[in-house]
């Protein structure tokens, strides 16, 4: 999408290992991406494609000993994110960028009133009195649509259900307004019905403040419905990015092609057999000198195989793929 | 958070004892700690090969010598090795650590298994009962009243200590149990049609191992320990010796000024215990599937 | 109750599994003495037929008591009220070998692959224990027959002597499979088997589990939330909503022609990964409401766009939709 604006984000070459028992893992691979303020991103893979682990240092959450950024660089509104100390990165978070995560009853502190979290987050950042806190933190519950947020302020995290935790979370994690708001899988955990509803939620307010967004995810039906752009992970690398109008009805990577026939959804009629994508995901610690994915595709040749394809445009065709051979 | 290093390490499937010889092999104080215990180990063997300390009991030299070459340690007030003696010690404390721990582990973890299991019913009230009134008298008195009732017998001591041990690993077993009971591989075998005995002891037991094994070491110088208090109250060892024994003779010669003996049991014992409690902290954080060792 | 079958096709032969107004309270205890206080209704009055070789879905949100009614019919959970039987024969509790027995024919496969198999056990101890229990044949036939079960779920005989975590989801998914069918079951439990794999490796395992019933006339009572996944393997779907079953019909009316609100608001709640088709989502408010005394009246007219005071104050039963055989609904708005 090129745009003349200045991207809100823009994250280049981004690397990340994590060392293990058995060897260096590199859960992140050269992971280069801009994001526009105001805009939507669905960063999108199964498990083990490192899109939890983008999006985590963006905030600079890697745990430390074991994970390290080791190369590239993430620049938010002209600031490289990576160089900044652990003091400058927590002025960030809660106030500029924004988390939520997937596991509402572990991100809540079990023991502290909802409210009391709620107001932690706004005496911190915009230094506000109790009162004031408490009045903004009720306002605050009350747009993430919280049936009576007066009640519901002093309530613990076990009294809610699921869905309101993670409104609550929500709550918490716009109350300071951020300008990007990066979302872990915020509906995975939750029924379909509790799904729409905090999606929705969660839209209305995007637009409301302006904000951008990155939401990761492993549901490419979350991503049609909500996202502009998308970006999809396999193995620790982007293989294809592009907007979504685009990319859904014209895939051009044969992973991206597999995995929107063999998803299974409601069709009009039944098809006698899912489509399959074979194999497996190759092992982080052992990984294929060329293409990951080489040996589950049906179009290989031997150049996958020798050296990995980078992720570049191709003329007259919007968007990025990582591949010989696209659609 | 989401566990980012947990789950790349759990896709490279290993199990918990690979890991955690890997883990181990890396932590450098549970490797010497290791060794020493190895070493301790060695000395045991060899008493009992009778390789060594074979004549701790006899009489050979001039009462209290000073350390010297022929007498590393010196000699007691009757005259006899106090080394070879503080050798032979090692075989006792291993042979009490040994039956301790592996009774105590053994009854605990299945009283706790079955209590867990049955969490809830009657005979999981019964152990709970059971374990708060043992755990109610002092240990002294329980030891003396079960030393007393056996009369004697050399068993009276271990009785006494496995009587008391086990309650700790039931506990910590007990709440596995309650934990793992509910996991789906129990229910597939009682849609099996496994029984419930089998169950506990072929399922659920083997994967409290690692708690098992822990304990066991806990428990194995918790035993040493209390054999001092207990040899020097003449609960204890009574033919054989020991480095409790060691210390009780020693009070007297104390008084007069010679403390070799004192010491010789002193040092022996200090190492042993402060050894294994090392390997047995290091067993722990290496049986520890979140706990990440700076490189 | 009206009873629906499974098939939609008016067969002679008798069900394979019949249910009949099943329950399963859980007791909550209080007060001074632990006398119970409440109950917790989590399946309250749950009934339906399935034919030998056909397959149920069972589709509902958490809380709605789909797990519970699995387990219940299997009699892992004996329930509270209400009867079971296979092949015409009732089980029950008090002939204890009797049931033993009867658990040949009935078996359960898990949603979690890493905590439905036994991480200190290998593979082959695994698939032959229920042999074992079952004392099927001699030792060498029994062995055989892990190597055969193997190789029926598509895995390689190399897999015997390794342990669980040696394996990946989807593959450990495929040894719970083949532990289910050791026995040669009639009737299979499927307690969302595919929930909790990566996405493509779902198809994989629906392949399978469709191969398998083709092959062996197995019938499958399929629990799921997710609704593409039981329009593909479903012939009929069951719709849960606290405890209770509120629409139930063969697999294509259901997804043509819902009836109940709730079914259509569950419908239209799915994302669909097509950008283009943005339909008009049913948004519902408010929570689920606690199977802990649930209200009066239909449990679902706290959310339901189409409540009037009827609902409040009356439960709906299942009632025929005109028209469609095997196709009824519990609501009082619903078209007929």
């Amino acid at each position: 999408m090129p745009n003349a604006a200045q991207p809100l984000l823009r994250v280049r070459d981004l690397t990340v290992e994590f060392a293990t028992d058995q060897g260096i893992v590199r859960a992140v691979d050269s992971v280069s991406f801009d994001l526009q303020a105001g805009e939507t991103l669905g960063l999108v893979g199964e498990s083990g494609c490192g899109k939890t682990v983008t999006g985590l240092s963006i905030l600079g959450l890697i745990p430390s000993p074991p994970g390290r950024v080791v190369a590239g660089s993430i620049e938010f509104m002209g600031r490289d994110l990576t160089q900044l100390g652990e003091a400058e990165l927590r002025r960030i978070r809660g106030s500029e960028i924004s988390m939520i995560f997937q596991e509402p009853m572990t991100a809540l502190n079990p023991v502290f009133r909802v409210g009391s979290q709620m107001m932690d987050v706004l005496r911190l950042h915009q230094g506000l009195s109790r009162r004031q806190a408490h009045s903004a933190a009720i306002e605050m519950l009350g747009k993430v649509g919280i049936p009576l947020p007066h009640k519901r302020v002093d309530d613990y995290p076990h009294q809610l259900s699921g869905g309101m935790r993670q409104r609550v979370m929500i709550a918490m994690a716009l109350s300071c307004n951020p300008k990007l708001l990066v979302a872990d899988e915020p509906t995975t955990a939750l029924d379909v019905t509790t799904q729409a509803q905090v999606l929705e939620q969660i839209l209305s307010l995007q637009q409301e403040f302006g904000m951008a967004m990155i939401l990761v995810t492993h549901d490419l039906g979350v991503v049609a419905e909500t996202c502009r752009q998308a970006v999809i992970m396999y193995c620790g690398s982007i293989i294809e990015n592009a907007a979504v109008d685009t990319m859904f009805s014209q895939p051009r990577h044969p992973y991206t092609a597999g995995l929107l026939s063999s998803i299974p959804r409601v069709r009009e009629k039944k098809v006698a057999e899912l489509p399959v994508i074979p194999g497996m995901v190759p092992d982080l610690l052992h990984l294929p000198p060329g293409c990951r994915f080489a040996d589950r595709c049906a179009k290989v040749h031997d150049r996958c195989r020798a050296e990995p394809p980078p992720l570049a445009t191709t003329e007259n065709i919007p968007g990025k793929v990582a591949c010989y051979d696209p659609n | 958070m989401s566990d980012a290093a947990t789950q790349i390490q759990q896709a490279h499937g290993d199990s918990l004892w690979i890991k955690a010889f890997r883990k181990f092999r890396h932590d450098r104080v549970g490797m010497w700690s290791l060794g020493v215990v190895m070493l301790y180990a060695i000395v045991a063997l060899g008493v009992i090969a009778g390789w060594w300390a074979t004549d701790w009991a006899a009489v050979t030299g001039p009462k209290w010598a000073p350390a010297s070459a022929e007498y590393w340690f010196g000699t007691n007030i009757i005259g006899q090795d106090i080394f070879a003696r503080a050798l032979y010690s090692t075989r006792t404390a291993f042979e009490v650590g040994f039956v301790v721990a592996l009774g105590s582990t053994m009854l605990g973890a299945g009283l706790g298994a079955v209590a867990g299991f049955f969490s809830g019913r009657w005979i999981d009230e019964v152990v709970i009962w059971l374990m708060g009134v043992l755990d109610s008298v002092p240990f002294i008195l329980l030891v003396a009243a079960i030393a007393y009732s056996l009369q004697g017998s050399p068993w009276a001591m271990h009785v006494a200590m496995i009587a008391t041990f086990w309650i700790t690993t039931a506990r910590l077993v007990r709440g596995e149990v309650i934990k793992l009971k509910s996991l789906e591989y129990v229910e597939a075998a009682q849609a099996i049609g496994v029984s419930q005995l089998l169950i506990i002891f072929r399922h659920i037991l083997p994967n409290t191992s690692h708690i098992l094994l822990v304990q066991a070491t806990i428990s194995f110088v918790a035993a040493i320990k209390s054999e001092v208090i207990l040899s020097f109250l003449g609960l204890g060892v009574k033919d054989g010796m020991s480095w409790g024994l060691m210390i009780s003779e020693s009070t007297f010669e104390v008084l007069a000024g010679f403390f070799n003996n004192f010491i010789a049991a002193s040092v022996f014992m200090f190492g042993l215990v402060m050894a294994f409690n090392m390997f047995s902290d290091a067993l722990q954080d290496a049986l520890d599937p979140r706990s990440v060792k700076e490189s | 109750m009206t009873r629906t079958d499974v098939s939609g096709t008016a067969r002679g032969a008798q069900p394979l599994l019949e249910v009949r107004g099943l329950k399963k309270y859980f007791p909550l205890r209080g007060g001074w003495l632990g006398q119970v206080q409440k109950q917790v209704k989590a399946v309250d009055g749950v009934s339906f037929t399935i034919d030998s070789g056909r397959t149920l879905g069972l589709v509902g949100e958490s809380g709605c008591g789909k797990s519970t009614l699995g387990r219940a019919v299997l009699y892992l959970q004996p329930p509270t009220a209400g009867e079971v039987s296979i092949d015409g024969e009732l089980l029950s509790v008090s002939d204890k070998s009797r049931l033993q027995a009867k658990r040949r024919d009935m078996q359960i496969v898990f949603q979690d692959p890493f905590a439905s198999l036994n991480p200190r056990r290998t593979v082959a101890q695994i698939l032959r224990e229920p042999l074992d229990v079952h004392r099927r044949g001699t030792p060498a036939e029994r062995r055989e027959r892990v190597e055969e079960l193997l190789n029926v779920v598509g895995l390689r005989a190399n897999a015997l002597n390794r342990y669980p975590h040696e394996f990946s989801g989807g593959q450990r998914q495929r040894i719970g499979i083949a532990r289910a069918l050791a026995l040669e079951p009639k009737f299979i439990v499927a307690d969302e088997p595919v929930s909790a794999l990566d996405v493509s490796v779902q198809s994989q395992v629906l392949n399978l589990i469709e191969r398998l019933q083709a092959e062996q006339g197995i019938a499958f009572l399929f629990i799921s939330h997710d609704l593409a996944v039981i329009q593909h393997v479903s012939d009929a779907v069951a719709v849960m909503y606290l405890g209770r079953i509120v629409e139930q019909a063969p697999a294509e009316a259901l997804y043509s022609q819902p009836r109940h609100p709730y079914t259509r608001a569950l419908l239209s709640a799915i994302p669909v990964p097509d950008p283009q088709r943005r339909s008009r989502r049913i948004v519902l408010q408010g929570d689920l409401p606690s199977p802990v005394d649930p209200p009066l009246g239909c449990a679902f007219h706290s959310r339901c766009p189409l409540a009037v005071e009827r609902c409040r104050v009356e439960t709906p039963q299942l009632e025929s939709v005109q028209n469609e055989p095997g196709h009824t609904v519990a609501c009082f708005m619903a078209d007929r």
